[in-house]
C-alpha cells in the first residue's frame, strides 16, 4: 500500500483559499525569523568554535585517516587477551586488589574529613557566613584539581607508591563530597529540627537528633557513589606511580604489548562491574530505593 | 512541673522495657557485625594499600614546607609579592589553558552529540528489538568504564602525541557517560505524544524527532554541560601522557621542582575551573528557569 | 470496505478482544459501546497498528492490514487516523505544528525534519483550524490548551492527514459537557463533508445513540451487539453494563438497579 497520490477534499479547500488563508495569518504562513535566528546564530556559534578547535588542535583528514588505520592493526592484535604466566596474572590481581584498597580507603578518609567540614558550610547549621563562606571556597578549589594532580604533589610528600594515591583520592573527594554533604544538611526537613527546639535541645542536640539521623542515608549512599567512581580514577593514578594497576596498563601499552593491555582492561572492566553491583545493593538496602539525582 | 507522669507499675513496664531492650539488641548485633565486616575490609585495604602511618607522621612536616616552597620564588620572596614573576609564563600557560578549553568543548560536543545519536536506540520504551538496544548498551557501558586516560594512551600510540588523542579519549568517554544519562531521561518520557505521532504514520526518525526529542532537549543541553565541567578537568591531566593542553607543562614543573610554576598552574587550572563552573552553573539555573517559564 | 475477522488479543492469560469479526462499509459512523475493560480501545488500537493481534485479521479494500511493514504499515497508519482519550499532542511544540504532524507520512522526510513545511501543507492545517474555530491559536502552545482544545487539535492532526477512516479512542472521556458536545459535532461534520468513516469508542449510551448510525457492542472482549441505534433494547444495554445501565443512559429512569434482577454476570473479564 503506497501513499495516495490524489488530493482529497480538504486538501482541495487548502488550495483554493490558501491567499485568504496568508493574507490573514502571515505568521503562519512565514513564521518571524527573530527566534529562529536566534537558535541559528547560537547553533553557528557552537559550530564554529568547534571548527576552530579542530584546526587548532591539529585535528586532519591525514591524520585521523592514519589513525584510525593504525587503531585498526592494533585491535585485532589485543585478541585473544592473554597474561602469558600465571606470575604475571599473580602481579595483576595483586595490583588490582592494590587498586581498590586505594580507592576505598581513599573515599572512607575523604567521608571521615568532609564529614566536619560539610557542617561548616550548611547554612542550617552555621548560620554566619564567616565559616561557611571559606569552607565552600575551600571545597571548590580542592575539587578543581583532579586527582592525579594531587597524586603528583602527593609524591613529593610521602614518595612513590599506593599511599599517595590513597591521600590524592582523599583530597580530590573531599571538596566534592564536603559540598554534596552540606546541600544534604542543608536539604534536611526543618520540622525534625523544630521538634528538638522544642523540648529544649541547645544548638548540638539539634544537629545531632535533628539533622544528622535525616541526612545519614543520603551521606551514606554519595559516598558509595564516590566509591564507584573512586575505583576508576584509582586504575589510572598508577600512571604517575601512585599505586594501583595504572602503571601496569601505561607500562604494556607503551612496549605494545597489546594481549596484556586487553587483559588488563577486561579485570578492571570486570572489576568496576563487580563494585558496582555490590554498591548498587547497599545503597539500596541503605536508601530502601534507587535514590534519583544523587549522583556527582 | 506541676505533676509528674505517672509511672507505670512494675510488672506492667519491665515487659515494655525488655521488649525494646531486645529490639535494640538486635540492631546492636546488627551494626555490631557491620563494624566488624567495615574494620576487616580497612585493615585489608590498609595492607594492600602500604600504608605506613609512621612514614606519614614523619614526613608530614613536607606537607607544609613543600606547600611553603611551591608559594616562595627562586629570589626566597613570597610568591604574591611579585606576581609578574610568579606569573612569567602567563603567554604560553594560558594558550595551552585554552587549548585545554578546547579539548574538553571539542571532545564534549563529538561525545554528546555521539550519545545523543544512540541513546534513542538504547531506549526500551522506543527500541523493541532487545539485540539492539543491549548491544548498544554495551558499548555505552564499554566506553564509560574505561578510564579516558586509557583510551588517551592507545590513541597517543595511534594518533602521535598532541591534543587530537585526548580529544578522542574525552569524546569516547563522554559518549558513554552521556549516552547513558540521556536514554534514562528518555526512558521517563511522556508517551502518549509518541503514541500519537506514530498514529499518523510517521518514521522512526521523525516520531523521535518531534515526540521525544522535545521532552528531553532541556535536559541533555544540561547533562551536557555538566560534563563539559568534568571534562574541563579531565583535559587538565590529559598532558600527563602527551595528549595536549597544561598537563605536560605542570606534569614537567612538577617533577623537575619548579616549586613557584607549580603554583601558579595550580592557580590558573582552579581559576579556570571554579569559573567554568559558575558559568555553566549559571546557564543551567537559566535552562530551568526557561524550562519552568514555558 | 473495513472488514475485522477473528481479532483476537490476549494481554498473558487475559483474553482483551476475543475472536471479533465486523463489517464498516465506508461513510458509516459507528459507535463502539460497552463498559471499560471490554476490548474497545485495544479493537480500535489493533486497527491502527499499535498494537499487534495475537490471531485475525483486518483487511481494507482488499490489503491485508495486519500483515503490513514498515513504509506501507506507516502508509496505513496515514489512511486510519487515531484520535485519543488523552489528546495525545505533543505538549511543547505549537498547535500549527502538532496539526501538521499529521503530514508526516505525505512529505519530504528531510524537509519536515527540520519543520519546513510546505505552503499547501500549512493551508491544510490552517482550513482544518478554523473549521474548528481554532485558528487564532495555532501558535500557542498545545499544553497551554484547555482539553477540549486539544482535541480539536487533535481532531485537526487527524484531518490533515486526509484519512480513509477515523478511530476514536474516548474521545470525550475526559472532556466536560460543552467540550464533548463540541468534539461529538466536530467528528459528524468530518463524517458528513469528507465521507471518512469514524469508528468511535464512547462510555456513554447517550451520546452513542445521538451521534451514531449503527452500535457495536462489546463486552468482555467479545461482540455481544451489532445493530442500528434504536434496536438497542434495555435488555441489551444492560447486558452490555451490567450494573452500571443507569450511569451511561438517563433514557429510562424506572431503570433501578434495586428493582431489576441482576443480570447475567458479564465482569469476568472486565478488569
Amino acid at each position: 500500500m503506497t501513499a495516495r497520490v490524489a488530493e482529497g477534499p480538504l486538501g482541495r479547500q487548502a488550495r483554493q483559499r490558501r491567499a485568504e488563508l496568508e493574507g490573514r495569518y502571515p505568521e503562519i504562513f512565514s513564521p518571524p525569523l527573530l527566534s529562529r535566528a536566534i537558535v541559528l546564530a547560537l547553533l553557528g556559534a557552537a559550530l564554529a568554535l568547534f571548527l576552530f578547535g579542530f584546526w587548532q588542535l591539529g585535528f586532519s583528514f591525514g591524520r585521523m585517516w592514519r589513525g584510525l588505520g593504525r587503531l585498526g592493526d592494533f585491535i585485532p592484535l589485543m585478541f585473544p587477551p592473554n597474561p602469558e604466566t600465571w606470575a604475571r596474572t599473580e602481579m595483576y590481581l595483586w595490583s588490582l586488589a592494590e587498586t581498590m584498597a586505594i580507592a576505598f580507603l581513599g573515599t572512607v578518609g575523604a567521608a571521615i574529613l568532609a564529614f566536619p567540614l560539610s557542617l561548616f558550610a550548611a547554612k542550617t547549621v552555621v548560620r554566619s557566613w564567616v565559616l561557611r563562606w571559606p569552607t565552600r571556597r575551600l571545597f571548590n578549589s580542592v575539587s578543581g584539581v583532579d586527582t592525579l594532580i594531587w597524586a603528583l604533589i602527593w609524591i613529593n610528600v610521602v614518595g612513590l607508591g599506593p599511599f599517595a594515591g590513597v591521600l590524592a583520592v582523599m583530597t580530590s573527594d573531599i571538596g566534592a563530597l564536603g559540598r554534596l554533604f552540606s546541600e544534604a544538611l542543608e536539604a534536611a526537613d526543618r520540622k525534625a529540627v523544630d521538634g528538638v527546639t522544642s523540648t529544649g535541645g541547645g544548638p548540638v542536640s539539634r544537629v545531632r537528633f535533628g539533622i544528622i539521623p535525616q541526612v545519614l542515608p543520603v551521606m551514606a549512599s554519595q559516598v558509595l557513589y564516590f566509591f564507584e567512581s573512586n575505583t576508576r580514577s584509582a586504575t589510572i593514578i598508577g600512571i604517575v606511580g601512585a599505586g594501583g594497576i595504572g602503571a601496569h596498563l601505561s607500562e604494556q601499552i607503551r612496549i605494545l604489548e597489546w594481549q596484556q593491555v586487553s587483559f588488563l582492561v577486561i579485570l578492571i572492566l570486570v572489576t568496576v562491574a563487580a563494585i558496582d553491583w555490590v554498591s548498587g545493593k547497599l545503597r539500596f538496602a541503605i536508601m530502601g530505593r534507587a535514590p534519583a539525582g544523587a549522583a556527582a | 512541673m506541676a505533676q509528674s507522669l505517672p509511672r507505670l507499675s512494675e510488672n506492667r513496664l519491665s515487659p515494655l522495657m525488655d521488649g525494646y531492650a531486645r529490639a535494640l539488641a538486635a540492631r546492636r548485633a546488627r551494626s555490631l557485625a557491620y563494624s566488624a565486616i567495615f574494620f576487616v575490609v580497612t585493615a585489608l585495604a590498609v595492607l594492600a594499600a602500604e600504608v605506613d602511618l609512621t612514614k606519614f607522621f614523619a614526613n608530614i612536616g613536607n606537607i607544609g614546607s613543600y606547600f611553603d616552597r611551591i608559594l616562595t620564588l627562586e629570589n626566597g620572596q613570597r610568591v604574591w609579592t611579585d606576581p609578574a614573576e610568579w606569573f612569567w609564563g602567563w603567554k604560553p600557560w594560558g594558550r595551552l589553558l585554552l587549548d585545554t578549553l578546547l579539548i574538553a568543548y571539542v571532545g564534549t560536543i563529538i561525545g554528546a552529540v555521539a550519545g545523543f545519536l544512540l541513546c534513542f536506540v538504547a531506549s526500551a520504551n522506543l527500541v523493541a528489538n532487545p539485540w539492539i538496544r543491549s548491544s548498544v548498551r554495551r558499548l555505552l557501558e564499554f566506553s564509560r568504564t574505561v578510564p579516558e586516560l586509557v583510551f588517551a594512551l592507545i590513541f597517543v600510540i595511534a594518533f602521535g602525541l598532541g591534543p587530537v588523542p585526548g580529544v578522542l579519549a574525552l569524546a569516547i568517554h563522554t559518549m558513554g557517560a552521556l549516552g547513558k544519562q540521556f536514554y534514562e531521561v528518555v526512558e521517563n518520557i511522556d508517551m502518549k505524544p509518541v503514541e500519537g505521532v506514530s498514529s499518523t504514520g510517521a518514521s522512526w526518525a521523525m516520531t523521535v524527532r518531534f515526540a521525544v526529542v522535545p521532552q528531553v532537549l532541556s535536559g541533555f543541553l544540561s547533562y551536557a554541560l555538566v560534563r563539559f565541567e568534568v571534562n574541563v578537568r579531565g583535559a587538565a591531566v590529559m598532558g600527563f601522557v602527551g595528549a595536549g593542553g597544561i598537563g605536560q607543562d605542570l606534569l614537567e614543573a612538577i617533577r623537575k621542582f619548579y616549586y613557584s610554576d607549580v603554583s601558579a598552574l595550580l592557580v590558573m587550572i582552579i581559576a579556570t575551573v571554579v569559573i567554568i563552573d559558575l558559568i555553566s552553573e549559571r546557564l543551567r539555573h537559566r535552562l530551568l528557569s526557561m524550562e519552568s517559564a514555558r | 470496505m473495513l472488514r475485522i475477522s477473528g481479532l483476537t488479543k490476549t494481554f498473558g492469560s487475559v483474553r482483551a478482544l476475543d475472536d471479533v469479526s465486523l463489517d464498516v462499509p465506508a461513510g458509516q459512523i459507528v459507535g463502539i459501546i460497552g463498559r471499560s475493560g471490554a476490548g474497545k480501545s485495544t479493537m480500535l488500537r489493533l486497527i491502527n497498528r499499535l498494537n499487534e493481534p495475537t490471531a485475525g485479521s483486518v483487511v481494507y479494500e482488499g490489503t491485508d492490514v495486519t500483515a503490513l511493514r514498515g513504509r506501507d504499515l506507516r502508509a496505513w497508519r496515514a489512511r486510519c487516523a487515531m484520535i485519543f482519550q488523552q489528546f495525545n499532542l505533543v505538549d511543547r511544540l505549537d498547535v500549527m505544528t502538532n496539526v501538521l504532524l499529521g503530514r508526516a507520512n505525505h512529505v519530504s522526510p528531510a524537509l519536515a525534519m527540520l519543520k519546513l513545511w510546505s505552503a499547501q501543507d500549512r493551508a491544510m492545517a490552517m482550513t482544518a483550524l478554523e473549521m474548528f474555530d481554532m485558528g487564532r491559536l495555532a501558535a500557542q502552545r498545545a499544553g497551554t490548551l484547555s482539553g477540549g482544545q486539544q482535541q480539536r487539535v487533535a481532531i485537526c492532526r487527524a484531518l490533515v492527514q486526509e484519512p480513509d477512516l477515523i478511530l476514536a479512542d474516548e474521545p470525550v472521556a475526559s472532556l466536560d459537557p460543552r467540550n464533548t458536545r463540541l468534539v461529538m459535532d466536530a467528528l459528524r461534520t468530518i463524517n458528513r463533508e469528507f465521507g471518512i468513516t469514524v469508528l468511535v469508542n464512547l462510555h456513554s449510551l447517550d451520546l452513542a445513540r445521538h451521534y451514531c448510525d449503527r452500535l457495536v457492542g462489546l463486552a468482555a472482549g467479545r461482540l455481544v451487539f451489532d445493530g442500528p441505534p434504536v434496536a438497542l433494547t434495555d435488555a441489551v444495554s444492560r447486558e452490555l453494563y451490567g450494573l452500571e445501565a443507569d450511569e451511561v443512559t438517563d433514557a429510562d429512569p424506572a431503570a433501578d438497579p434495586r428493582v431489576t434482577p441482576l443480570p447475567a454476570r458479564r465482569s469476568a473479564g472486565a478488569h
